[in-house]
C-alpha cells in the first residue's frame, strides 16, 4: 500500500461571489477510515464535498489523490479513478427501475462494441446477465431486493437514500462520499444506516466520508472528525479529542452569553 | 391504404426516430431535416450524375440505393460527429436555437452550390421501385430494422447511460457516464438515420430541392416526437405515422395542417407531458389486453359450463 493519503486536501478555498463558502480548509482521509465531516448548516460541507468530486471548481488550493493532483478532473473521470458520492439533495434517475438505476453505476464495466451489443451477441448477452446478478447483489446489500423491478421514483425516502448507495457502491469506488445518509430517517434506520456503513467499509475494503448532523451518531460510526463552522475547519481528531474541543462547543451551543 | 401515402408515413415514423435519440438523453436537436436533406441530396446526385448508380433509363438497380443509402448516412454522421463536440455544449433552447440555424445554413448552402440545381432542385432521380408499394414494402423492412435496433438499445449501455442523463446529467456523470460522448453518439445516431432515410425519401419523391430541409420541417418532425413521446421507440413510430396521415387525411382544409401541428406542440406538453406513449401506457395496455383476455377466458368456462349441463345432481 503507498503511503501517501488516499485524500489530501490542501488549503482549500471555495468563494461565491463575496460569500466564503470555504476558507483555507485543509485534511487528509486515510485508506481504510470512515472520516466524518460535522458543522452547522451552511458550514460549507456539501461544497467540500463538490469540490472533492470536480463539481465545483476551488478559488485556491488543491485536492491530492494518493499524493497526485488531479487537474482538469471531469466528474466521470474521478469515478474511474474510485470516487463516488451520494447528495444531500437525492439524485436518482427517476425514470429508471431500481435496478436500472445500479445497472447505471455498472456502466464503466458493461463496454461492449455497440455493433456486438445491438446484435446482441452470445458474449454481450452473458456479460449482461453478469452485471444484472451484480446489481441484484448490491440491491440485496442495501436491503432492496424485492423492490428492484420499481420505478426508482416510487420508492419510500429512506430507501431512496439506500438505493443511491448501491448506485454508488456499483461503481466500485475507493472513497465514498456520503452526503447526509441519514436525512429524514428515523433513529431505527439511523441505527440500520449505521451498521450498513461499516458493513459497507469491512466488505468492500474502502474508505469512507460522510456528512451526518447528529453528532452522537458520528461519534460511534467514525474514525476520526473534522468540524466546519463558516467555512473554516475548527477542529479535526477523534470523536474523544472533537467532542471536548472548545471551538466545537462553542459553535454548537453558541456562545455561553 | 394507398400506398403512397404509407410510404410518407414511414419515412415519417423514421423521421420520428431520428428526432427522439438525441431527446432521449435530453438533447432537443431540431437538425434532423438538415441531415435528411444531406442524405437526399447525395441520392440525388449520384442517381442522376453517376451512370453506375442511374441503371438504364428511369429504373436504378436496388445495389445501388443501398449504397446510396449508406453513403448518405455516412456523410451525415460525419457532419454531426464534426460538428457536435462544439453544439452540444448548448443546452435546452439554445441546442434548439442552433440546430436550427444548422438546417438553414445547409439549406442555403444547397441552394447555391453549382450542381444542386437551385431553388428548383434535382428532377428525374431514376426509381428502383416500380411501384409505390414497392417502396412502402423496402421502407417497412428498414422501419422494422430501425425499430428493432432501437428497442435493443434500449437495453443496451448506452441507452441506459442516455437514459441516465435525461434524468439528471450531473448525477450521471458521477456514476462514471463521460456525458459529452454519450450526447455526441445519439447525434450521430440520429443523423446517420436522417441521412439514411433522405435518400430513400429522394427516390421516392422523384425530385429533390432545399426546402426540403427548412424550419417547417424541423417544427413537423418535433412535432411527431411531442405528440408520440421520446421515452420508447414506439412512440415517435406512432407519432410519426399518424402526424404524417392526419395532414394528407385533411388535405381539403390546406393550410390546417400548420394549425394542426402547432397546436399539438402547444397543447400535447400539456395534455400528455410524455407524449402518447409512455412506458406506463404500454404496462397499462399490456395489462388491459390480459384482464380483457381473463374475461373472455372466464365467459367461455360459464358456456363451456352451461353446455356441459348442470354438474350437481
Ligand atoms: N453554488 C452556490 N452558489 C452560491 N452559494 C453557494 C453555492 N453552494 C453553496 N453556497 C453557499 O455556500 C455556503 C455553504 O453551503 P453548503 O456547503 O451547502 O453548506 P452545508 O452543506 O455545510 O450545510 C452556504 O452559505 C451556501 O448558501
Ligand atoms: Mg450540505
Amino acid at each position: 500500500m503507498s503511503t501517501a493519503p488516499l485524500l489530501e486536501v490542501a488549503g482549500l478555498s471555495c468563494r461565491f461571489g463575496g460569500l466564503v463558502a470555504l476558507h483555507e480548509v485543509s485534511l487528509t482521509v486515510r485508506e481504510g477510515e470512515i472520516f466524518g465531516l460535522i458543522g452547522p448548516n451552511g458550514a460549507g460541507k456539501t461544497t467540500l464535498f463538490n469540490v472533492i468530486s470536480a463539481l465545483t471548481p476551488p478559488s485556491s488550493g488543491r485536492v491530492l489523490w494518493r499524493g497526485q493532483a488531479i487537474p482538469h478532473s471531469r466528474p466521470d473521470q474521478l469515478s474511474r479513478l474510485g470516487l463516488a458520492r451520494t447528495f444531500q439533495n437525492l439524485r436518482l434517475f427517476d425514470s429508471l427501475s431500481v435496478r436500472d438505476n445500479v445497472l447505471v453505476g455498472l456502466h464503466r464495466f458493461a463496454a461492449s462494441p455497440l455493433a456486438a451489443g445491438l446484435l446482441g451477441s452470445a458474449t454481450v448477452r452473458r456479460r449482461q446477465r453478469q452485471l444484472e446478478q451484480r446489481a441484484l447483489e448490491l440491491l440485496a446489500l442495501v436491503g432492496l431486493a424485492e423492490e428492484a423491478q420499481l420505478p426508482a421514483a416510487s420508492l419510500p425516502y429512506g430507501e431512496r437514500r439506500r438505493l443511491e448507495i448501491a448506485r454508488a457502491l456499483a461503481t466500485e469506488p475507493r472513497l465514498l462520499l456520503l452526503d447526509e445518509p441519514a436525512a429524514g430517517m428515523n433513529p431505527a434506520e439511523k441505527n440500520d444506516l449505521c451498521g450498513l456503513i461499516r458493513t459497507i467499509r469491512d466488505h468492500f475494503d474502502l474508505t469512507v466520508m460522510i456528512i451526518e448532523h447528529h453528532v452522537p451518531l458520528m461519534m460511534r460510526l467514525c474514525d476520526r472528525l473534522a468540524v466546519l463552522n463558516f467555512g473554516e475547519r475548527i477542529a479535526l481528531g477523534s470523536p474523544a479529542a472533537v467532542r471536548h474541543d472548545p471551538r466545537v462547543i462553542e459553535a454548537y451551543l453558541g456562545s455561553a452569553r | 391504404m394507398d400506398a403512397g401515402l404509407l410510404q410518407q408515413m414511414l419515412i415519417g415514423a423514421l423521421l420520428g426516430l431520428s428526432v427522439s435519440l438525441p431527446l432521449r438523453c435530453g438533447q432537443l436537436s431540431l437538425a434532423t431535416p438538415g441531415f435528411f436533406a444531406i442524405g437526399g441530396t447525395v441520392a440525388a446526385l449520384l442517381s442522376t450524375r453517376i451512370p453506375a448508380f442511374a441503371g438504364t433509363g428511369a429504373t436504378s438497380p436496388l445495389p445501388a440505393l443501398l449504397l446510396e443509402m449508406g453513403l448518405g448516412g455516412l456523410l451525415a454522421g460525419l457532419l454531426a460527429w464534426a460538428i457536435g463536440g462544439t453544439v452540444l455544449r448548448l443546452r435546452g433552447i439554445y441546442l434548439a436555437i442552433a440546430t436550427i440555424a444548422l438546417v438553414e445554413i445547409l439549406r442555403v448552402i444547397t441552394l447555391n452550390l453549382p450542381f444542386t440545381g437551385g431553388a428548383l432542385g434535382i428532377f428525374g432521380i431514376p426509381q428502383p421501385f416500380a411501384t409505390a408499394s414497392g417502396y412502402a414494402g423496402f421502407t417497412l423492412v428498414l422501419l422494422a430494422l430501425v425499430c428493432w435496433l432501437c428497442a435493443r438499445l434500449e437495453q443496451l449501455r448506452l441507452g441506459r447511460a442516455m437514459a441516465a442523463i435525461r434524468d439528471d446529467e450531473l448525477a450521471a456523470a458521477c456514476v462514471g457516464i463521460d456525458t459529452a460522448a454519450v450526447k455526441l453518439n445519439a447525434f450521430v445516431l440520429s443523423a446517420l438515420l436522417a441521412g439514411v432515410t433522405g435518400a430513400l425519401a429522394a427516390h421516392f419523391l422523384n425530385s429533390w430541392n432545399a426546402k426540403v430541409g427548412s424550419f417547417d420541417a424541423s417544427i413537423t418532425t418535433l412535432a411527431f416526437v411531442v405528440f408520440g413521446g421520446s421515452r420508447t421507440w414506439l412512440g415517435p413510430v406512432i407519432g410519426g405515422l399518424v402526424l404524417t396521415a392526419l395532414p394528407e387525411l385533411l388535405r381539403p382544409v390546406g393550410d390546417l395542417r400548420l394549425i394542426v401541428f402547432g397546436l399539438v406542440i402547444l397543447l400535447g406538453p400539456v395534455l400528455f407531458p410524455q407524449g402518447l406513449i409512455t412506458p406506463q401506457a404500454l404496462h397499462g395496455l399490456g395489462h388491459g389486453l390480459l384482464g380483457f383476455g381473463q374475461q373472455l377466458r372466464g365467459y367461455g368456462h360459464q358456456l363451456l359450463e352451461r353446455a356441459s349441463g348442470p354438474r350437481r345432481p
